[in-house]
């Protein structure tokens, strides 16, 4: 019998004690003498007679080994030294020894990737596999967390560990290697088929963690290993079930998870647990698997619509419906053509396309011609494509990415519908295509629930449509030289009317964004009349005037361009500063007089251009070049003549790529509390002040924004400024409702007073009003409608009552 | 001596062990109490503790009885209800009384887990956790420098209830194991379940009734926590009873001793004890002809006779209605002519038939572990020698040489009265002379390690693994020593002598003898 029976285990020699305090990772440089003697006396101290003495030399192994000294052989040393242990009485050094052994394992596996002798590596799998049937509950727990570090184990090894029975090698066949005498462990066999039933949880944990962990390495294994983890989807501890959800995760990414049909019920079950967690680990795994057979596929969608039902808004059901969808091409193409059958079979008002099933059954079947098996060609019906547009936004939401656009596209062209085509899109009677089986149904609630889906379908066609619009624009601009003017212009109008039809239906960012196309489209229209003034011989003709008013047109949309939208992106800013550049030569060729003011903002202008293409992203035109050069030249002498023919030739409207979150500057001015119209006038008392109250919100509006607000009655004009901190609400909205005075009531029974809120458009420091009438310095733009509130003089009111 | 136990196939004095043989083996003793020093019973199972009240009541043995807590707590339930059974239902003579059982239990003198145990001057015993039934223990004995653990049944899977076994690393001599499955693997419990709650409930919902015949304690546990559980998960309504009072107080035993059973029924009991069944519901005899579906729990679990026997001759008939047998059965018994074929009739005496017309399940769960059991507990308690008990012959001689050849141990499956002596290696305290030991520890000196280092297991080692040589002197009235080679000499006061030998290769032989001939003509 072996001595430490007798020996006290508690009392080490003391020098044992010090050396592995000397030895651990506390050891002093100084002291350090290499991690070959290190590890040598260590090792010595691990054959050592006292319990404790060897669990500390093990202890101190380990912790030269994590800081990384293994070379040479250490590690295998190492482990030579802990698998002498792994049979030692103390259960506390069997721990220890384990747990060096899976230090070693580690390193071992890192190190040599492809070298190294399989039956070396066989030999220590089976070593620790003995230790997973250890009587101590952490021996067994570190056991497989040793395993689980293991790497190219032979399969018949990895096979063995699943199962309780010897598994037979036989000798005869060419594939099937005769495992050695030496690697004969009769314990190592079926490890995880005891580990998985094990009374502690956590070893069902380690076990069930190894068993993915391992399942990386060989197919044949993992889909033994699914056998096992199948039965563990069972298991009473919950920290059980959410492990072996994790290693069934783990091994379906890494394409390991072949489910058969006697594992459904087992997911089946789990996609209706109670628990959300493990819910959605079920369905995420069942999105990466792939299946066998289509009434597998079938049960597992049955399974994810029951879901669906149980909870609509749970958004994760539909991306897992999609990439299952994407998995299983012939399959969900099998659906698709039921689904087909039942859509033309109902009629309008039955099939509801909000019921989750059709919803379901629409997403796994829009992406099969996608999917991964291409050998025949799958005949989806277009009737579903057309369909499944309205839930694009679902789908989208549901991916969570950004691939609307492209999702978009190939519902379009699976429809067969010209999504890319030369014609503009009408969107409008896409629209209503679209959307006629909801809204058919006619229910308030259901196209509540769809608003959003619409919404993102909704800016999607809007920008496609716009982009569109654009391009014709600017082909249009293109033609203006070698065609009828007419026939530009008659171009641009229906530009227009499209964008205005498109902003009808539409809100927020999109709506923003038409306004400015519309603006844009206004403004190019402007330019092209001016040029048939230029271009004609006679311009003298039409006269001066109208000439005049285009260019205060011109001039206006221009400067609502640039003053009444926010997020430009800065191609759109360069190009409506360009405009701006070309509204300055109209007016410097028409007036032939070179004034100080309208020089200093054309210089503001050029400037500003080169600072937006300062760093290179967008190259100075043409046509801005030709300008700056022009000016800077003849600046001094202040040369008026200005070619505007010249320039105009030049010009060039470029097709923007970008446009950024173009959102419209507006302004909603009401009088408050009362309707006031002809038949019922607000009374004032001729000429003394009268106080309007006005509500006003602003979208979009800046606080160093400056805002005014308008009144004209008459011949007077008075502007009061808004000071905007005494606005309430965010940088998106502010309202405020304030009473102003006006001045100056005329003489008269009654009158309309003209209110309106106009921003003020710098031109930098540059000021047009100097005269101090207390008024707007710059130019104004108005942010709304003119409002008209009428007066009635009181004692006149009180006469007529 | 380990249990006292007796054979449930027979009724008569075969039943109980030949007590005369422990005589026979101690020649010097006059009565049984001076034969042997203690008797351990390792569960409360009959054929563990059957004779038990016999052997100290009526052989009169009066030493000392170990058992631990729960065994002695629930052996006197099932003593008393199998002494019913005989006494009562087969009308035979009363071996032992009530009285019996209780002063025979006042002699037991209960023992915890891994509670070392001086018997006498030589014996210590221990008792390490077996899984198998509650209370169930392995025994380690120890008598001088020979070491055996004495396994009585045990199991090395974890069950619904009951933990595996578990037990130190020993150095042993000898361990002497159960067999009841020496040749069986059984694959994992997870599908035997479902394949039970399967038939339960196809049993059910088609309105039959299953009977459960089931020992009182243990199984009926098992299965109930199963049932109970599945009950609660399917939301099932359909009653689940326990025929005896026994049950009932089992079960109240179980909710006490919560230390005994598994770690996960400790987890649990915070919150809600697992042997308070929401589904187990009052049961009367008149129940047995009540229409409608139930799940009955019924002694004995063979259907050896009872209460069990009786629901069966009603229940049998029916195609509706199922039973399930345990995965054990005694030879004679109706259990073990279910499991042998699908009989369509058996007959309980000359008299009676019973049409068997229900369907059969058999459970296979057992509380034995099986065959792999077998072997991990051996290969981790590296014995010297080991020995099978409790198993049928032929699996026996198939595990032997299973354990012969792949872990190198000798084995024995000893029959009844057999006769088998295992040598036992004895340890010998040596005295080391100071020279020794300094010529051991010279070459360590170096690395400042000192000389309790060097010496491990079996080898002494110099610093770089060779053995350090020294001379064995065993002296007939001294202590035995150990002592280097120079110190053999002045002890014996010789000079030393040496013997050369030198390799002949048979090329030179002819040399050689032609030198030897020339020596001689020389000479």
């Amino acid at each position: 019998m072996d001595m430490d029976e007798d020996l006290p285990a508690s009392e080490p020699c003391p020098t044992f004690t010090n050396l592995a305090s000397f030895t651990g990772p506390s050891a002093s440089p100084s002291s350090y003498a290499g991690p070959e003697v290190e590890v040598r006396a260590l090792a010595s101290m691990a054959t050592a007679l006292y319990p404790l003495a060897r669990a500390e030399g093990l202890r101190g192994l380990a912790a030269v080994l994590e800081k990384g000294n293994a070379g040479n052989g250490v590690a295998e040393y190492c482990y030579g030294c802990a698998a002498e242990l792994l049979r030692d009485e103390d259960e506390d050094i069997r721990l220890v020894a384990v747990r060096l052994a899976g230090i070693c394992v580690e390193k071992i596996a890192m190190r040599e990737e492809l070298s190294g002798d399989a039956d070396q590596i066989d030999l220590i799998f089976l070593q620790l596999s003995s230790m997973a049937r250890d009587m101590c509950a952490k021996v067994r727990i570190e056991a497989f967390n040793a395993l689980a570090k293991m790497q190219r184990v032979s399969d018949g090894v990895l096979l063995q560990s699943l199962s309780k029975k010897m598994i037979k090698t036989d000798t005869g066949s060419a594939t099937g290697k005769k495992i050695s005498p030496k690697l004969v462990f009769p314990c190592a066999a079926g490890i995880f088929a005891h580990g998985i039933e094990d009374e502690f949880y956590q070893v069902r944990a380690a076990a069930c963690k190894a068993l993915g962990e391992l399942a990386k390495f060989s197919n044949q294994y993992a889909q033994k290993a699914l056998d096992l983890l199948m039965d563990m989807m069972n298991d009473d501890t919950e920290a059980v079930r959410l492990q072996t959800l994790r290693t069934l995760l783990d091994m379906a990414t890494y394409g390991h998870l072949s489910v058969q049909e006697k594992h459904m019920h087992m997911f089946l079950g789990i996609l209706m647990d109670a628990n959300v967690i493990v819910r959605n680990a079920a369905r995420k795994i069942l999105g990466l698997v792939k299946l066998p057979k289509l009434q597998m596929f079938k049960s597992a969608l049955d399974g994810l619509i029951a879901g669906l039902e149980k909870d609509p808004e749970d958004q994760e059901i539909y991306g897992v419906l999609f990439s299952i969808g994407k998995n299983h091409g012939s399959f969900s193409a099998n659906i698709a053509k039921h689904l087909a059958k039942e859509i033309s079979m109902a009629s309008d008002g039955e099939l509801i396309l909000d019921k989750p099933r059709i919803k379901a059954l629409l997403i796994v079947s829009i992406l099969a011609p996608c999917s991964v098996d291409k050998e025949k060609e799958l005949d989806i019906p277009a009737v579903i494509f057309s369909h499944a547009i309205p839930l694009l936004g679902t789908i989208s939401c549901a991916l969570g990415e950004d691939t609307q656009d492209s999702l978009l596209s190939h519902l379009f062209h699976r429809c067969g519908l010209p999504f890319w085509g030369k014609r503009l899109v009408s969107s409008d009677g896409k629209d209503s295509e679209c959307f006629s089986v909801e809204t058919a149904d006619g229910t308030h609630a259901q196209i509540g629930k769809t608003a959003m889906s619409t919404n993102c379908l909704d800016e999607v066609v809007i920008m496609q449509s716009a982009r569109l619009i654009l391009e014709t624009v600017q082909g249009a601009w293109a033609m203006r030289k070698s065609c009828i003017i007419g026939e530009v212009q008659s171009t641009l109008r229906t530009c227009k009317e499209e964008v205005n039809i498109l902003a009808v239906n539409s809100s927020g960012s999109a709506y923003g964004f038409l306004s400015f196309v519309s603006d844009y489209i206004d403004a190019v229209q402007l330019i092209v009349e001016m040029w048939r003034f230029v271009q004609s011989e006679n311009s003298y003709a039409f006269g001066s005037t109208s000439q005049d008013i285009l260019l205060e047109k011109f001039d206006t949309s221009v400067r609502r361009m640039k003053c009444c939208y926010v997020g430009l992106h800065r191609e759109l800013e360069v190009q409506v500063l360009e405009l701006a550049l070309l509204a300055i030569l109209f007016r410097l060729s028409e007036l032939a007089i070179c004034s100080e003011l309208v020089l200093d903002k054309l210089h503001w202008i050029t400037n500003h251009l080169d600072g937006l293409c300062a760093d290179g992203s967008y190259e100075l035109s043409d046509f801005s070049q030709e300008v700056k050069k022009s000016f800077d030249a003849n600046c001094i002498d202040c040369n008026p003549a200005v070619n505007i023919c010249s320039f105009l030739e030049i010009f060039d409207l470029k097709p923007a790529t970008n446009f950024g979150m173009v959102n419209a500057r507006s302004a909603v001015l009401k009088v408050c509390d009362t309707d006031t119209d002809t038949e019922n006038p607000l009374s004032c008392v001729r000429g003394l002040p009268v106080g309007v109250s006005f509500d006003v919100s602003l979208q979009n509006i800046a606080c160093h924004d400056r805002i005014w607000l308008r009144m004209i009655a008459g011949e007077s004009i008075q502007h009061v400024f808004l000071d905007l901190s005494c606005f309430g609400g965010d940088d998106k909205v502010k309202s405020c409702s304030t009473v102003i005075p006006f001045y100056a009531t005329p003489m008269a029974c009654s009158f309309v007073l003209r209110a309106c809120l106009v921003i003020e458009c710098p031109f930098g420091s540059i000021c047009d009003h100097q005269e101090g009438h207390g008024g707007p310095r710059d130019c104004v733009v108005q942010l709304c409608d003119e409002l008209d509130v009428y007066f009635v003089s009181a004692d006149m009111s009180k006469g007529g009552g | 001596m380990f249990d006292c136990g007796m054979h449930m196939g027979h009724h008569d004095s075969q039943r109980y062990p030949d007590f005369a043989r422990i005589l026979a083996a101690a020649p010097g003793a006059a009565d049984f109490t001076s034969a042997i020093s203690c008797l351990v019973i390792t569960h409360f199972h009959l054929d563990h503790i059957g004779a038990l009240p016999y052997f100290t009541e009526v052989c009169g043995y009066s030493g000392p009885v170990y058992m631990t807590y729960p065994t002695k707590a629930l052996a006197p339930l099932m003593l008393e209800d199998y002494r019913k059974v005989m006494v009562d239902h087969r009308g035979e003579e009363e071996q032992y009384s009530y009285e019996d059982i209780q002063r025979c239990m006042k002699k037991v003198i209960p023992v915890d887990l891994k509670q070392t145990i001086q018997v006498d001057r030589d014996l210590v015993i221990r008792a390490y956790y077996a899984g198998h039934v509650l209370g169930a223990a392995m025994i380690y004995a120890k008598v001088g420098d020979a070491t055996m653990v004495y396994t009585g049944d045990y199991n090395m899977t974890p069950d619904r209830h009951l933990g595996a076994a578990q037990i130190d690393r020993l150095k042993l001599d000898l361990l002497i194991t159960e067999s009841t499955y020496a040749k069986t693997v059984r694959d994992s419990k997870h599908a035997r379940e479902r394949e039970f709650l399967k038939a339960v409930h196809k049993c059910v919902a088609g309105g039959g009734k299953v009977l459960i015949p089931a020992f009182a304690l243990g199984r009926a546990q098992e299965l109930c926590i199963l049932l109970d559980d599945y009950w609660e998960r399917m939301n099932l309504k359909i009653p689940i009873y326990f025929s005896a009072g026994l049950t009932i107080q089992a079960n109240m035993y179980y909710k006490m001793l919560i230390g005994w059973t598994s770690q996960k029924i400790k987890d649990s009991y915070t919150v809600h004890n697992p042997f308070d069944f929401k589904h187990v519901c009052h049961f009367e005899r008149s129940f047995i002809n009540d229409p409608g579906p139930c799940v009955l729990f019924a002694t004995p679990g063979m259907i050896s006779g009872g209460f069990s026997l009786e629901v069966f001759k009603r229940w049998a008939p029916s195609e509706k209605n199922l039973v399930t047998l345990p995965g054990y059965c005694v030879a004679g018994t109706i259990g073990h002519k279910l499991m042998s074929g699908k009989p369509t009739k058996i007959d309980l005496d000359k008299d009676t038939h019973v049409d068997v017309r229900c369907q059969i399940h058999q459970l296979s769960f057992s509380p034995h572990t099986d065959s792999k059991g077998i072997m991990d507990l051996t290969e981790f308690l590296s014995p010297n020698h080991v020995i099978l008990v409790h198993g049928e012959k032929p699996q026996m001689a198939f595990l032997k040489d299973r354990i012969e050849s792949e872990l190198g141990m000798s084995c024995y499956y000893p029959a009844n009265n057999e006769t088998v002596s295992i040598p036992t290696a004895h340890n010998l305290k040596i005295n080391a002379t100071d020279k020794f030991i300094s010529s051991c520890t010279t070459p360590q000196a170096r690395d400042g390690l000192q000389a309790p280092n060097l010496i491990c297991g079996d080898h002494l080692y110099g610093v770089n693994g060779e053995l350090a040589e020294g001379i064995l002197l065993m002296e007939k009235s001294r202590a035995p020593k150990i002592l280097c080679e120079d110190e053999l000499l002045q002890l014996l006061g010789t000079e030393r002598h040496s013997v050369q030998f030198e390799p002949l290769l048979s090329s030179r032989i002819e040399e050689a003898q032609s030198a030897i001939v020339d020596d001689v003509a020389s000479e």
